[in-house]
């Protein structure tokens, strides 16, 4: 070994740390790998897409079509995918008491969550990209022959685009994925995951659209619609994607969305349920006692 | 073996929705095997999880007091919790990795542990190398709780907290469960167990607790404690001392039990 103690201590800290993120990684994506219901998701994820663009027509035509047809359905699907895979993500070892005596092993809260989310950002990787990545290889076989030309430049269609679009679905799902292990951080029971999660599925999916039509209608210029819009993941990769991908075939000038923003936008969602989770892990407990305190005058 | 105080509790309390489940307890936790009992809902599983450090307590603290580990404490829940879709072996290999590398521990130690735990030892130390392929949910009662004591001595914690280890189990299962708690305790090894089963508390615990409605009611050396109450086992001092329904403190200080009795919430 090589170096001065203090710096061959921190990074032989550094690698103890890395270890144990491994070792609860291993166990979360062979706890994943073995629950046969995850399998069944790309399979029914692949049929819905290549219904969408079946009955789109976006196949035939080129990437950028099939990326239109696909965008409103993504916008639910990927949220729902990343609901279904993180909603119990922690809850399970909560749950059942596993955590406590996780806990008696020297575990930092935070490289405990970090093994558990990666393991699932891992596993959502494969539900998510690889039934786009298919859609993508149909859309190459059987659209216009211009499609296979590579380019970025407006005006053309191309599989780089796809790319890009298959890129941006990355960080919206992950967002989605921190903010539903934040869910399963915060709930104590499965009931009570399903209620929240559906609750801020919900909330995230259709209530930040809605939030913003409401203040456009208490008069917001619309002029701050492209920062607004980035705010939320929905608007934020929705924007990426008529930025990045729609709008460069057909619009040069872009202005869809504050593209900084929103890659910020998805950047904090993503840190913000990790945060939670971890914050929750920490100090949970901490926060029943004092709860309880109150609780305990009350009652006297 | 070392008599030196592994871990304390200090006026330690901890109430549920308002009630009192535990109320003023303090002990000293030595080598050896202390058995905690009680009737159901005196407060067992909360002192022993406030002494994991699984539960918080409400008012008081837990210190623990023991020679540097880099796991000081070992804990098996009452519902032994592992995930049923991993082997026997599986379980303990990923519970031997969190303690194969030393991380936090000071300067001198940091590194891969030259003493890592070996999940094959584990699990013969236990009876169960036969049963390592087999997966949890596959497991029998007994051989859960087995795999359990197995789990709660992975790097030799100094303090090993064990919630009714024999609670459920046919008299030979008990008996082995005991037995493998007892040969946990050996190397200066506090180990802590709650039981229904006083026979089996008799026969292997150094120290009893003696819990009721959330107070200790005597606490010491087992054949100390019988003596003093004029019983000849276990069994005889758990009715002399909750029957008569005077409370002591591990001081032997007499106090008026004060905590609501509440059946179940602490199970």
């Amino acid at each position: 070994m090589t170096g001065t103690p203090g710096e061959t201590g921190g990074i032989e800290r550094l690698r103890g740390h890395f270890l144990v993120v491994a070792a609860v990684f291993r166990r979360e994506l062979a706890t994943v790998l073995r629950t046969p219901g995850y399998g069944v998701l790309p399979v029914g994820l692949l049929a819905l897409l290549g219904g969408v663009i079946a009955v789109g027509g976006g196949a035939a035509t080129g990437f950028v079509p099939a990326v239109v047809d696909l965008l409103l359905v993504t916008e639910v699907v990927v949220p729902l995918v990343a609901f279904v895979l993180g909603y119990r993500a922690l809850l399970v070892d909560a749950e059942t008491g596993e955590l406590a005596v996780i806990r008696t092993y020297p575990v930092a809260v935070a490289g405990y969550v970090a093994g558990v989310v990666l393991a699932r950002v891992l596993a959502f990787l494969a539900v998510v990209v690889v039934p786009y990545a298919a859609i993508g290889g149909v859309v190459w076989a059987t659209a216009a022959p211009d499609t296979t030309i590579f380019a970025t430049h407006s005006g053309i269609d191309s599989p780089l685009l796809y790319v890009r679009f298959l890129g941006l679905l990355v960080p919206f799902g992950m967002a989605y994925l921190s903010l539903a292990t934040a869910v399963s951080a915060v709930v104590s029971s499965r009931r009570a995951a399903v209620a929240v999660g559906v609750l801020a599925f919900v909330v995230a999916v259709l209530g930040s659209d809605l939030a913003i039509l409401r203040a456009l209608a208490t008069g917001t210029a619309p002029s701050a619609i492209p920062g607004l819009l980035a705010l939320t993941p929905n608007g934020a990769f929705r924007g990426l994607v008529f930025e990045g991908v729609i709008g460069v075939a057909f619009a040069p000038d872009g202005g869809f969305v504050d593209v900084g923003r929103a890659v910020g936008s998805l950047l904090v969602w993503t840190v913000s349920g990790v945060a939670v989770s971890t914050a929750t892990l920490a100090y949970g407990d901490r926060l029943e006692v004092v709860i309880e305190a109150v609780r305990t005058r009350i009652v006297d | 073996m070392t008599d030196a105080v592994v871990a304390e509790l200090t006026d330690v309390s901890r109430t549920y929705g308002g009630i009192a489940v535990l109320e003023g307890v303090s002990l000293a936790v030595r080598p050896g095997v202390t058995a905690v009992i009680g009737p159901n809902g005196s407060g067992k599983s909360t002192l022993l999880g406030i002494l994991s450090g699984a539960v918080e307590p409400t008012d008081g603290r837990m210190r623990y007091v023991g020679p540097e580990a880099p796991r000081p404490i070992g804990y098996l829940p009452q519902r032994v919790p592992f995930r049923e879709e991993f082997t026997a072996r599986e379980t303990l290999t990923f519970y031997t990795r969190l303690v194969a590398f030393d991380a936090d521990g000071p300067e001198d130690r940091i590194g891969a542990r030259g003493d890592a735990p070996d999940p094959e030892e584990a699990l013969e130390r236990v009876g169960l190398s036969d049963a390592g392929g087999k997966r949890v949910g596959a497991l029998s009662g007994g051989m859960r709780r087995l795999l359990g004591i197995a789990q709660a001595t992975v790097g030799d914690p100094p303090l090993v907290v064990l919630d009714e280890p024999a609670s459920g189990l046919d008299p030979g299962m008990r008996e082995r469960a005991f037995r493998t708690t007892a040969d946990a305790s050996g190397n200066g090894t506090a180990v802590v167990v709650s039981s229904h089963d006083l026979e089996l508390v008799d026969e292997y615990a150094d120290r009893v607790v003696v819990l009721d409605r959330g107070r200790v009611r005597a606490a010491g050396p087992r054949e100390r404690l019988c003596s003093k109450h004029g019983v000849e086992d276990v069994s005889g001092l758990y009715r002399a001392v909750v029957a008569g329904d005077a409370t002591e403190t591990a001081d032997g200080d007499e106090e008026e039990p004060t905590a609501v009795h509440v059946t179940g919430v602490s199970e």
